[in-house]
């Protein structure tokens, strides 16, 4: 059975800065399949009408095997994802690398973890790293992550 | 094909909202149906003041350039079939509030080649858009880095 497009989150979205540790995992989320639906919801909520997205005679004519999804898509799923787990009024700077096409059919899961935590204006901030994996196993996003978080608990 | 001369070329400059139903529409389109994306109350529940933001909602200016990605393509002189998305950031600088409008500024930042791994060379162009409200306030810096693959000879 597959994924529904629409996925209920058991959390509610963190309205201010979450307590982080080094290696602290983002909640692991799913998406898919990616059906040709999915990327024409994008490219209307986004904007981008490149045919390569939505035109299969353009994508194969441009040497592509079909449609595939415009990399904002993957992206901006992260970067819900990164959100519900940080808090989206904490996120400083969001970064994607886009390694590898999406298309109709693929299964995604994204992933994320803490690598170093600073202080930087007069701010506590986790450096995150993140990526969106096919469920084969290869990545079609590697991303970095800046947030700010609340400052760690005294443990005396 | 790309040429290097491009690196400084404004690209033009859109203003536009940043409104409840897109900010609806891009929820539904990340998989999110939480209603704290786009309703206040819901919001105001969740704790926020105003409607949250996903780091990517600056994508919605792309939606107000006349004639879209493919006249960006025939603007900076690439393939339209041959340009891919390689990287892009957000460096989020100042709160936005939903409501508002948000005025960005495009431009070449830079211009790369590289050998590709399928022959031919691909070219490398870095865009920057600078986001800002209407107090003249910067409140996003993005960057996209779109790959023209080569052609193989």
């Amino acid at each position: 059975m597959s994924t529904p497009a629409i996925s209920t989150f058991a959390t509610p979205l963190p309205s201010g800065p979450v307590v982080l540790k080094v290696g602290d995992e983002m909640p692991r989320s799913a998406f898919g399949p990616v059906s040709r639906t999915d990327i024409v919801r994008h490219a209307g909520a986004g904007g981008d009408f490149h045919p390569l997205h939505h035109d299969e005679l353009y994508a194969k004519e441009a040497g592509f095997p079909g449609v595939f999804a415009m990399g904002l898509m993957q992206a901006g799923m992260l970067g819900n994802r990164l959100a519900r787990w940080v808090g989206p009024d904490n996120i400083r700077a969001f970064s994607v690398r886009f390694t590898s096409q999406v298309w109709p059919g693929d299964e995604l899961e994204f992933a994320g973890h803490v690598e170093s935590i600073t202080e930087t204006d007069g701010e506590h901030r986790a450096t995150i790293s993140l990526t969106v994996l096919r469920r084969t196993g290869d990545p079609v996003i590697t991303a970095t992550a800046t947030a700010a978080i609340a400052p760690p608990k005294e443990s005396s | 094909m790309i040429h290097p001369s491009i690196v400084g070329m404004e690209l033009g400059e859109v203003r536009f909202p940043i409104e409840r139903s897109k900010l609806a529409e891009l929820a539904r389109a990340y998989g999110d149906d939480d209603p704290a994306w786009h309703d206040a109350a819901a919001a105001a529940t969740a704790g926020f003041t105003t409607l949250p933001l996903p780091p990517t909602a600056t994508i919605l200016g792309d939606h107000w350039r006349p004639g879209g990605i493919l006249a960006l393509a025939e603007q900076i002189g690439a393939d339209p079939a041959r340009l891919l998305h390689g990287e892009a950031s957000w460096e989020l600088l100042a709160p936005i509030e939903p409501g508002e409008q948000l005025t960005a500024r495009q431009r070449v930042e830079s211009v790369k080649t590289r050998e590709g791994k399928r022959g031919g060379t691909m070219t490398i162009v870095t865009l920057l858009t600078e986001f800002t409200n209407d107090n003249g306030t910067p409140v996003v810096r993005r960057r996209d880095a779109l790959i023209e693959s080569g052609v193989p000879s």
